[in-house]
């Protein structure tokens, strides 16, 4: 027996007016557990920032990076030269060319950016890649890690690297060289620099020393601006260049980051799940009552065909 | 010295075989390939030809404050044959280092060579004009040198300025310059003045200069600083015979290190290659190989330019203006995946399978709505259709 | 023949080793041995991933496309039991067995595609866990729903075949049914909250990937879309599969259960193609349709099939015709499937210049589970009453088992001429 439309419309507008409180009371829920949502600079924030009107290519850092890493070098592509074509799991940072047909050219080193909100680290299911409240730097577990590479995925600059051959897979990319970090040094790659076109600090610091080249030198760098201090929520990692950003392989998402512009409404949604509980409760309390009257329809059916009533 | 017979007349008469003549017109070719209308031409014969018709031009050599070093490097090119060659392609009339005279000799035998090619001499200097003291700081014969060199440059055809010293100032002129020593372009003017810094500079530079001026009537093109492009236009490390190693990331860190006995690139030693104007990385001194600092395993200190050699520490590393890297860098967007030939054939093979299915299935659906049965038994097989 | 169904009942007069059943194995057994191959070699060598596209199609289609076809049991659930749909209760059990196949073996995938199942564990470690990643939520959620609710929905149908093949059983039987009709409502209501939960997700996944997920897909209201999809999905592929398998096994169709499946699938995916439309127009996204590219082609080629397939839908809700519902269904599900796919791969630009295909083990490994799905479908078909039937079937079933004593379903050696083989 079909349902009225009277009662259709009367379920509706009392299972959405249930649906709607619980998700109001949900949303309510995170805004006052979480007073804004925009991510904040973690109070000892290191950072690196690399000028690449400065850089010369010279690709000690990549050297460097190597050894300080322990990994063996790539030499996948050129058996004689330590040569790999992009980040990878032998790779944490490498250096890469831009080159115009002008000849306008620009280095750009590559590594992980350590955003100021990681989508990584949203992404990642058991904090495998997780942030350091303090300094900001994201390291890699893999005692959490599945390997099940969203991260790879949510990373806007494709940063993160999986080991696609054999059994005991990782994800590999820089971690500001955390060990030495644990020693009070510095990442290898900005001790070795011969033009200190990469350098360590604090990024507060940095940004600074940025914006003093910037002021120093008006016209010189792109758009006069520092790129890191804003975009895709802010990244720890800065980049002053002559070229444009996108260029050399930075692109340009705008000043919200990934986890705040698009889990908005997967946090509102399933906060303290509490909406969840509210559908449920709806359903559950429709469902038995419809149920009731299949019970009734069964037994008669049972009674009516002599065979087995079908749940 | 015969000044009337053209070169080839005086070196065959000098009993200098024509053979060395033509190594002698084959070097300068390769000091300067192009940018020399001289050596522009097709082969060593022609070059041989259009020297050898020319009279030996007069030279007169001046020094002032140096070390004789350009001297020494052009008298030590190689074999003393070549030397000697050089001594008589060039009708040096006046050179203290070399020449017999001294004293009111020495004098006399400059006012005389100036006067007898009055108008037609190219006046060399080697080392720098003191400034100070009105000149105090350097006399000829009693005189201030900067007043010298002013009275024979006046009489002169062309000035070269052989040397750092002569062409900016060089050792004299680092800092403090208590002599205020300059280039001589700083005293000279109203006469081209061709600067050929280096300290030494390659002889066969001065040497292209002089024959390309005295040959063919014409001077080299300078760049902005009086430097002939064709041995000053790039920078050492432009064509620096270690520039793989920069290239590819080997180094050498500290001298005596394993990269650096391995020959690799000396940058982070501080080597200035990368802004310095020279054509060393080519030319190299003595016509031997690594007869250089670089090639000697030290770092380049940027002998040639005002700005680097007293100016930026030994050590200190300088930034590369214009790189031109080479395409070994991996590019900042690179492909990446490739279609797999099995994948491609077994996804059509699939999709082909799922439709043909799907298709041939459909066909069996019946296309109209079952109409109702009468005796309410399930429907009978149709002929034909088989049971699955 | 018009019928009614009424009640479930196995496919009973066909025998179980037929050459399509045996294929669907061999291809089944082919994709566990090229499993022991990934497992053995590791992710690279066996499928043509790389950092680039992270994500195969065992992730992508495996488990995020092929849940959205075993969302019947959600979708036709929500139909029948909360809008009271009661002709549809008869279809349940097919929809409720093609989503457990298609769930179980889309979570198999899942844990084949992840580099390091060993650290699976976690998933018992709630305080452990990050509660905003989608993925998380998608695998908890997912295996918390195709264990527990679909698992024990799928329980009445053995419990009828226990009834059948052991009589002596009867009373266990009985007393499992009042544990059954006691916990209904609160399983069930279970099984289509954590559906809208965790096919949300699924959409939530490609969130992540930001703007290089191309504008014509990447929309806030991806979770929204992506579980409307697995809706219509999930009513178009049991009706799909009623219709292929009266086809194939002669069993009569109830053309007013089917219209009622095609009237709904006709709602769902018409609203569903305005709201999209309105979506891409308010955000301004509709005019990268307009360029020329392969992304604005896809995007059309996508919308052509639902939009062909809507019309077809109303064209068969019109004709009451078998054959338009079966086009209408296919092409609602290969248009459906796309939108889940596309903003996965296809539409999914990570950066210039990468391109991904798969290999031809992954191919194979990702049809293997397929194969292997199918495989106990149609097995299952045959052995317990999973599609609908009427009374008078049963009935014969019965009369047939009479004569023919053993497992019901099962066929005895056929006699020849009577009934083919085939499947």
């Amino acid at each position: 027996m079909e349902i009225s439309r009277r009662e259709l419309f009367q379920k509706i507008t009392t299972g959405g007016a249930a649906i709607a409180a619980s998700g109001g009371i949900s949303a309510a829920l995170t805004g006052v557990a979480q007073a804004e949502e925009t991510p904040q600079v973690p109070p000892h924030a290191l950072g690196m920032l690399y000028d690449a009107t400065l850089c010369i290519g010279c690709k000690t850092c990549v050297v460097a990076c190597t050894q300080a890493n322990g990994l063996t070098p790539d030499t996948r592509t050129d058996p004689l030269h330590q040569a790999p074509a992009d980040l990878n799991n032998h790779t944490k940072t490498i250096i890469k060319l831009y080159k115009e047909a002008d000849g306008q050219t620009s280095f750009v080193k590559q590594q992980c950016m350590h955003c100021v909100d990681p989508a990584c680290a949203a992404a990642c299911m058991f904090g495998g890649l997780k942030k350091d409240k303090n300094t900001g730097v994201v390291t890699w577990n893999g005692k959490y890690c599945v390997g099940c590479r969203y991260c790879e995925v949510a990373c806007p600059y494709n940063v993160p690297k999986f080991r696609w051959e054999g059994f005991n897979p990782e994800i590999v990319k820089c971690e500001f060289c955390k060990d030495r970090l644990a020693k009070g040094q510095e990442p290898a790659c900005t001790t070795v620099c011969p033009r200190k076109a990469v350098i360590f600090g604090l990024r507060e610091d940095l940004l600074k020393e940025a914006k003093r080249r910037i002021a120093a030198n008006p016209g010189k760098y792109h758009e006069d601006r520092v790129f890191g201090e804003h975009e895709g929520g802010g990244t720890q990692v800065l980049y002053l260049s002559h070229v444009p950003f996108d260029k050399i392989g930075l692109p340009q998402p705008g000043n919200e980051s990934i986890p705040q512009k698009y889990l908005k409404w997967q946090k509102r949604l399933y906060s303290y799940l509490v909406l969840p509980a509210g559908l449920y409760a709806v359903l559950a309390g429709t469902i038995r009552k419809n149920w009731k009257d299949h019970e009734e329809h069964l037994e008669e059916e049972e009674k009516a065909s002599g065979l087995r009533a079908q749940l | 010295m015969s000044k009337q017979l053209s070169i080839a007349e005086h070196l065959q008469a000098s009993g200098v075989s024509r053979r060395s003549f033509l190594q002698l017109c084959s070097t300068l070719m390769a000091t300067a390939p192009f940018g020399l209308a001289l050596t522009g031409k097709k082969s060593v014969l022609q070059i041989a030809d259009a020297i050898g018709k020319t009279k030996r031009p007069s030279v007169i050599w001046l020094h002032f404050q140096d070390c004789t070093g350009c001297t020494e490097t052009l008298l030590r090119t190689s074999a003393p044959d070549v030397a000697h060659l050089i001594l008589d392609v060039i009708s040096l009339d006046y050179h203290e280092t070399i020449m017999a005279a001294s004293g009111a000799q020495a004098e006399a035998a400059l006012h005389k060579a100036v006067q007898e090619n009055a108008g037609k001499f190219v006046l060399v200097c080697e080392g720098s004009i003191p400034t100070g003291r009105d000149g105090l700081y350097y006399e000829m014969g009693g005189r201030p040198g900067i007043q010298v060199l002013k009275e024979v440059a006046a009489q002169s055809a062309a000035v070269i300025a052989i040397g750092s010293c002569a062409s900016w100032g060089g050792v004299p002129s680092a800092d403090p310059n208590p002599t205020g020593a300059v280039g001589v372009d700083s005293v000279i003017s109203g006469k081209p003045v061709i600067n050929l810094p280096g300290c030494p500079p390659n002889p066969y530079n001065l040497l292209a200069v002089v024959l390309e001026y005295v040959t063919m009537g014409k001077l080299p093109a300078l760049d902005e600083v009086g430097r002939p492009k064709f041995a000053y236009e790039r920078v050492i490390h432009e064509n620096c015979p270690r520039r793989a190693h920069f290239d590819a990331g080997r180094f050498a860190n500290a001298f005596g290190d394993e990269g650096h006995r391995k020959g690799w690139c000396l940058y982070k030693l501080g080597c200035k290659g990368p802004v310095t104007h020279a054509s060393c990385s080519t030319r190299p001194f003595n016509e031997l190989p690594n007869c250089w600092p670089i090639g000697a395993g030290i770092p380049c200190v940027g002998c040639t330019e005002k700005n680097v050699v007293w100016k930026i520490g030994t050590f200190q590393t300088v930034p590369i203006h214009f790189p031109t890297p080479p395409d070994t860098y991996p590019p900042v967007y690179s492909s990446i995946g490739k279609v797999s030939m099995g994948g491609a054939v077994l996804v059509g093979a699939v999709a082909g399978a799922i439709g043909g299915a799907a298709l041939m299935g459909a066909k069996r659906i019946p296309a109209s709505e079952p109409v109702p049965a009468t005796t309410g038994e399930p429907e009978a097989q149709k002929p034909g259709s088989s049971s699955r | 023949m018009k019928d009614t169904w009424q009640r479930d009942v196995p496919v009973f007069n066909v025998p179980i080793w037929t050459r399509p059943f045996k294929f669907f194995c061999g291809l089944a057994g082919l994709g566990m041995i090229l499993v022991v191959y990934r497992e053995i070699a590791g992710l690279g060598p066996a499928s043509g991933m790389t950092d680039a596209y992270a994500w195969g199609i065992w992730k992508t289609f495996n488990t995020m496309v092929l849940t959205g076809l075993g969302s019947g049991a959600f979708a036709i659930g929500i139909a029948a039991w909360i809008f009271n749909k009661k002709n549809l209760h008869v279809v349940m059990r097919t929809a409720v067995l093609t989503s457990f196949l298609a769930y179980a073996f889309g979570l198999c995938m899942l844990a084949i595609d992840v580099g390091r199942p060993w650290n699976f564990y976690w998933f018992f470690v709630p305080w452990h866990w990050n509660y905003h990643s989608p993925l998380l939520e998608v695998a908890v959620c997912m295996t918390v729903y195709a264990s527990i609710p679909l698992f024990l929905e799928n329980i009445p149908p053995i419990l009828d075949f226990v009834y059948d093949r052991w009589p002596d059983q009867r009373p266990l039987v009985k007393k499992l049914d009042k544990v059954i009709v006691a916990g209904f409502p609160y399983v069930v209501s279970l099984a289509y909250v954590l559906p809208a939960m965790h096919q949300s997700s699924l959409g939530a996944l490609m969130l992540l990937g930001g703007n290089r997920v191309y504008p014509l897909w990447q929309t806030p209201f991806l979770p929204l879309l992506y579980v409307w999809a697995a809706a219509f999905l999930g009513f178009a592929f049991v009706t799909t599969t009623l219709l292929f398998s009266s086809m194939m096994w002669n069993r009569a169709l109830d053309i007013d259960v089917m219209a009622e499946l095609n009237r709904l699938t006709m709602w769902l995916v018409g609203l569903w193609l305005v709201f999209r439309a309105i979506d891409l127009t308010l955000r301004g996204s509709i005019l990268a349709a307009f360029r020329f590219n392969i992304f604005a082609a896809l995007f059309w080629i996508e919308i052509a099939i639902l939009i062909y397939g809507w019309s077809k839908l109303r064209e068969a809700g019109n004709t009451r015709s078998p054959r338009t519902m079966f086009y209408a269904a296919l092409l609602v599900l290969v248009g459906g499937m796309l939108y889940r796919f596309n903003p996965t791969t296809t539409a999914f630009q990570p950066k210039a210049g990468a391109f991904y295909f798969p290999s031809a083990i992954e191919l194979l490994v990702s049809i293997g589970f397929m194969s292997l799905g199918i495989a106990i479908f149609l097995y299952a078909a045959k052995v317990l009453p999973i599609l609908p039937g009427s009374n008078e079937l049963a009935r014969k079933m019965e009369a047939q088992q009479a004569t023919q004593p053993g497992i019901s379903g099962f066929a005895a050696a056929p006699r020849a001429g009577q009934f083919a083989t085939g499947d």
